[in-house]
């Protein structure tokens, strides 16, 4: 990256930092209206950064930016939405846009497990959970946020760190459209077999290199079952305490009793 | 055709969402959804670099992640299932015996 | 004189009442109980055989060779030849001195067997009493037999130590406790100015060796040879004229002898009358060759002696407690002393010292002897006519008071004529002053005598007096005979006199430089004045002794109205002596209450100053562990966001630095 794009870079991420505190959970609904402007602007500000870095952008690659789009902003819907129902619908979208964009990096088998798996199983599992736990009415911990500034910093800074760095690899070899999952030559020097299609590719490394590494996650599933079905026998005491007026770690801002 | 700078960048930036969320709620269910969208800039990543190195490594990385996911949201929810018995909210902050 | 007898006469000396305190003090409570005066007995016993070897020793030296200088062993190396070395100066000062100081103390001791005793039991602390006794016995040897200033220092501190002990014996009293502080604190006022004049000795001459510094003296020159300048040895005269002054209980510094009273008798015989206070006298005698350099220092120091002789016996004629007389009588008789050796009259000044140990130590254990009598009463406005009930005590306390105003024929006669006699010779001011302090003297010492033992019998409420026992007797009789026959030793009839013996020491310091002396005498001897000055003396002082006692006689016996007038008309003067000048008032009205004062001030610094400071030094901590505690909020939430925050600055430092 150019330094200027770098600069505009971090120019629109302080933008998206500013949007997002102002989106996170609050009692004030006119910082929320704020918030979403200031996101959308910063969301098409980044669009239109990493358009610019690009000669000639192609059909490809405005499909990625519109999954791109959809899945940023979704994603910062799921984290300051006060309505956890709302959170898990909007997760729902941030998987379908990152499944978009697996495709269109040629890794469909990896996209339709995404899909299957995160809103299939473990989405419907939240929802069950969030059923449950329910509490009615809007609580106070869905409406305001733990030292939303602080985390909001603490997290872009990161961002920036990590993303201004991004630059210092070398552009991509092929643009072709041939699978990418070719696989080349091993280190161990077996032979390439050419494979056509991505779950084959995928198979055989599984099945091959990877055959280890498979059993152990089946066991690892089997542990997490086992103790998921314990957890759930557990009686457990119900404790219902004060919990102290003043939260820890803020300064001035109240906590309601329990 | 966009290279790999700008899916390592959306990877960040997924990623630090779900950090910003994972630190600053207090729905303890909407804490762990925010780690499942650190997972998906994470998924990203590994994909990416895939692409980059011509090599399936990446991809079964995301697969295994997969199930790691699966596997921690699991047990994650029954433990969230059982904090809510015991203290009958979701609210993280009750959580603060180890205050010092 | 053979050395080798002198070292083992001096180690005796030392070692063994040293021996007998340390017997007393461990074995003394757990096993000899009131059998613990025997260490103490043997230990000075074994002490005074030793000082009367010693004594013959001296006295059959050949007249070339009369002082010796002994060394035990090497104490201190300081690379020099002028190492500090533990050694004894053994001549005839040093052999009256150990003889007088060991046999009065064994007498004491030997009374005390009975007097710490009640009603046959012994008091609680007996144990403790011999120790400090005996402990006492050795530091007084020490400080006479030293052979240079630094065992002299040492000495000085440690009878003052032990005066300090045994004054605070009954330490459960607390008028005793103070007196034990006041002496001690007293005594170390002029100790200091007595430290900066062994300091300036060993500055100007390199070395703290008797012989050596003296030797220098007399040869005017300094460590280094060069020239000694005489203000320098004025200095040093009068800076241990300060310890002296302190320790023998002069003006200024003699407000803890009175108080001092609050100890038991014995001690008051021992140390406050014939040993400890007679330091100082000795000091000055023994650094002669300095004093009588300096004649400044000289009539300072006969300045001093001679007031303080008249003031301490004007507050005597005053005075109702029996211990209190007599201590302001001791003061008194330390002033002449002080005065003796002013005028140039050492070996004057030491027989004084010598004669009145016995009569002075005698008069308080008489006066021990009437206080056990009228169970610890001892004011004489309480109890009266005791001669008939108290025969020997009173006999005893005759003689004494006999002695101690110098009627004719007993020891203080011959002792205290010679020094007015050398007083006259050489300020005749302080010679008139010395004899009306006489007059006085006579006056009170009989004013106590008639008011005890004469006039109709009383004795204070409950009280069923009885004679002493033996073991009190006996050290009576003893001293009493001193009392009357010590003034023989002079006499040339009986073969080499006091005089005489003490000749070689002072023949260089004092005799050569008394301007009277050489005046009269050119360079003929020792001998004094033609028959009618000195014989005149005799018969003045005779007279003024009887004249006093029959003053006395006349108002507290016959026509005992008369005291009364003479209180009621003249009430304010009889206050001021009575209240003893008002010295004390003045000393803590100027010294204590300021340091008090101090003390107070200091007392608010540390409070709030230094406390205050500590308090900010610990804020600190307390501060920061207050902010840092706010970081563990015991959320999950609030690490992972520390850690967050740590890893993107490790992210930018690692990979953007």
């Amino acid at each position: 990256m150019t330094s200027m794009t770098a600069n505009l870079l971090y120019l629109v991420f302080a933008l998206g930092g500013a949007g997002m505190y102002l989106l996170l959970p609050k009692e004030n609904k006119r910082q929320a209206i704020a918030g979403a402007v200031i996101g959308a602007l910063a969301v098409v500000g980044l669009l239109t950064v990493l358009a610019a870095r690009v000669i000639l952008p192609d059909e490809t690659s405005a499909f990625f930016y519109l999954f791109a789009a959809i899945a940023v902003l979704a994603s910062s819907r799921v984290v300051t939405h006060p309505n956890p129902v709302y959170c898990a619908v909007y997760f729902v979208l941030v998987v379908i846009a990152v499944a978009a964009l697996l495709v269109l990096q040629r890794a469909e088998f990896l996209a339709v497990a995404l899909v299957l798996i995160y809103a299939g199983a473990i989405l419907v599992t939240y929802l069950f959970v969030i059923m449950l736990a329910h509490q009615g009415g809007s609580p106070i911990y869905d409406r305001r946020s733990r030292e939303p500034l602080l985390a909001v910093l603490a997290g872009f800074v990161l961002m920036a760190a990590v993303a201004g760095r991004a630059e210092d690899l070398p552009a991509p070899v092929s643009t072709s459209t041939s699978p990418v999952a070719v696989p080349t030559a091993d280190v161990e020097g077996a032979a390439a077999q050419p494979v056509d299609s991505n779950t084959a590719a995928i198979g055989e490394a599984v099945m091959t290199r990877y055959v280890i590494v498979l059993e152990i996650s089946g066991v690892l599933l089997l542990v997490a079952m086992v103790g998921a079905i314990a957890l759930s026998r557990k009686n457990v005491p119900v404790e219902r305490l004060a919990v102290p007026t003043k939260p820890i770690g803020h300064v001035g801002r109240e906590v309601e009793p329990y | 055709m966009p290279g790999i700078a700008e899916y390592l960048i959306l990877g960040a930036i997924l990623f630090a969402l779900g950090l910003v969320g994972f630190l600053s709620r207090r729905n303890l269910i909407v804490i762990f959804l925010s780690t499942e969208v650190m997972f998906q800039g994470v998924v990203i990543n590994a994909v990416a670099f895939a692409r980059l190195h011509h090599h399936m490594d990446g991809q079964v990385f995301a697969l295994f992640l997969l199930v790691i996911a699966a596997v921690e949201a699991g047990l994650a929810l029954g433990l969230v299932v059982l904090l809510y018995r015991r203290k009958g909210t979701l609210d993280a902050e009750a959580w603060s015996l180890m205050r010092g | 004189m053979s050395v080798e007898t002198l070292k083992l006469c001096g180690i005796v000396i030392l070692l063994a009442p040293l021996a007998g305190a340390v017997i007393a003090g461990t074995l003394g409570p757990v096993i000899l109980r009131g059998r613990t005066h025997w260490p103490a007995i043997l230990g000075v016993g074994a002490a005074f055989v030793a000082s009367v070897v010693l004594f013959t020793q001296v006295r059959g030296a050949p007249t070339d060779e009369t002082a010796a200088v002994v060394s035990v062993y090497e104490w201190i190396a300081n690379g020099t030849d002028s190492a500090f070395r533990v050694e004894f100066l053994i001549d005839a000062l040093t052999s009256v001195m150990l003889m007088t100081v060991t046999g009065i103390s064994l007498l004491v001791i030997i009374y005390s067997r009975d007097y710490m005793r009640d009603h046959g039991q012994p008091e609680r602390g007996y144990e403790r009493f011999f120790a400090f006794m005996a402990l006492f016995v050795f530091s007084m040897c020490a400080l006479v037999l030293g052979g240079n200033f630094l065992l002299l220092y040492l000495g000085w501190e440690a009878v003052g130590l032990c005066s300090y002990l045994l004054i605070g014996f009954h330490y459960g009293r607390p008028a005793a406790a103070a007196a034990a502080k006041k002496a001690f604190l007293v005594n170390r006022v002029g100790d200091f100015g007595f430290g900066l004049g062994i300091f300036l000795i060993y500055l100007t001459f390199g070395t703290l060796d008797y012989g050596a510094v003296f030797q220098m003296v007399r040869e005017g020159i300094t460590g280094s040879g060069d020239p000694l300048n005489t203000g320098l040895v004025t200095a040093i005269a009068l800076l241990l004229l300060c310890g002296a002054c302190g320790k023998s209980a002069q003006l200024p510094l003699h407000v803890w002898l009175p108080d001092a009273m609050e100890g038991p008798s014995p001690v008051s015989a021992l140390i406050h009358a014939a040993t400890m206070v007679t330091a100082g006298v000795y000091m000055i005698a023994r650094c002669g060759a300095i004093f009588a350099s300096s004649t400044v220092a000289m009539t300072v120091v006969a300045i001093i002696g001679a007031i303080t002789a008249l003031f301490a016996a004007t507050i005597a004629i005053t005075q109702t407690d029996m211990k209190r007389i007599l201590a302001y009588s001791t003061i008194s008789q330390l002033g002449y002393m002080i005065l003796g050796v002013g005028v140039y009259a050492a070996d004057a000044a030491i027989f004084h010292l010598f004669t009145h140990a016995f009569f002075k130590a005698l008069l308080f254990l008489a006066a021990g002897s009437v206080m056990h009598a009228m169970g610890g009463i001892i004011d004489v406005r309480q109890f009266g006519g005791l001669r008939k009930i108290l025969p020997w005590t009173f006999l005893t306390f005759l003689a004494g008071s006999l002695a101690l105003t110098g009627f004719p024929l007993l020891s203080g006669f011959f002792s205290k004529d010679e020094i007015i006699h050398h007083a006259l010779m050489v300020h005749p001011v302080l010679g008139v002053i010395g004899l009306i302090t006489a007059l006085l003297t006579a006056f009170y010492t009989f004013r106590m005598v008639f008011l005890a033992f004469f006039g109709p019998q009383r004795v204070p409420e409950g009280v069923h007096p009885h004679e002493s026992g033996l073991w009190m007797l006996v050290p009576l009789f003893v001293l009493g005979l001193g009392a009357i026959g010590a003034g023989y030793v002079n006499i040339e009839a009986t073969g080499r006199g006091f005089h005489h013996f003490l000749a070689p020491v002072f023949e260089h310091t004092f005799v050569a430089n008394n301007p009277a002396h050489a005046a009269a005498h050119g360079a003929a001897g020792a001998e004094h004045l033609g028959f009618w000055a000195q014989y005149g003396l005799m018969i003045i002082s005779g007279a003024i002794a009887i004249v006093g006692i029959v003053a006395a006689y006349v108002l507290y016996v016959k026509e005992n109205w008369i005291p009364g007038l003479i209180r009621a008309s003249a009430p304010r003067s009889y206050r001021t002596l009575w209240n003893k000048y008002y010295v004390d008032e003045l000393y803590d009205a100027s010294v204590i209450e300021p340091a008090r004062q101090t003390g107070r001030v200091c007392v608010g610094l540390d409070d709030y100053l230094i406390d205050g400071l500590l308090w900010v030094i610990t804020a600190i901590p307390r501060g920061l562990g207050y902010l840092v505690r706010t970081f563990q909020s015991g959320m999950l939430q609030g690490y992972a966001l520390s850690m967050v925050a740590g890893i993107a600055i490790i992210v930018l430092l690692v990979f953007w630095a």
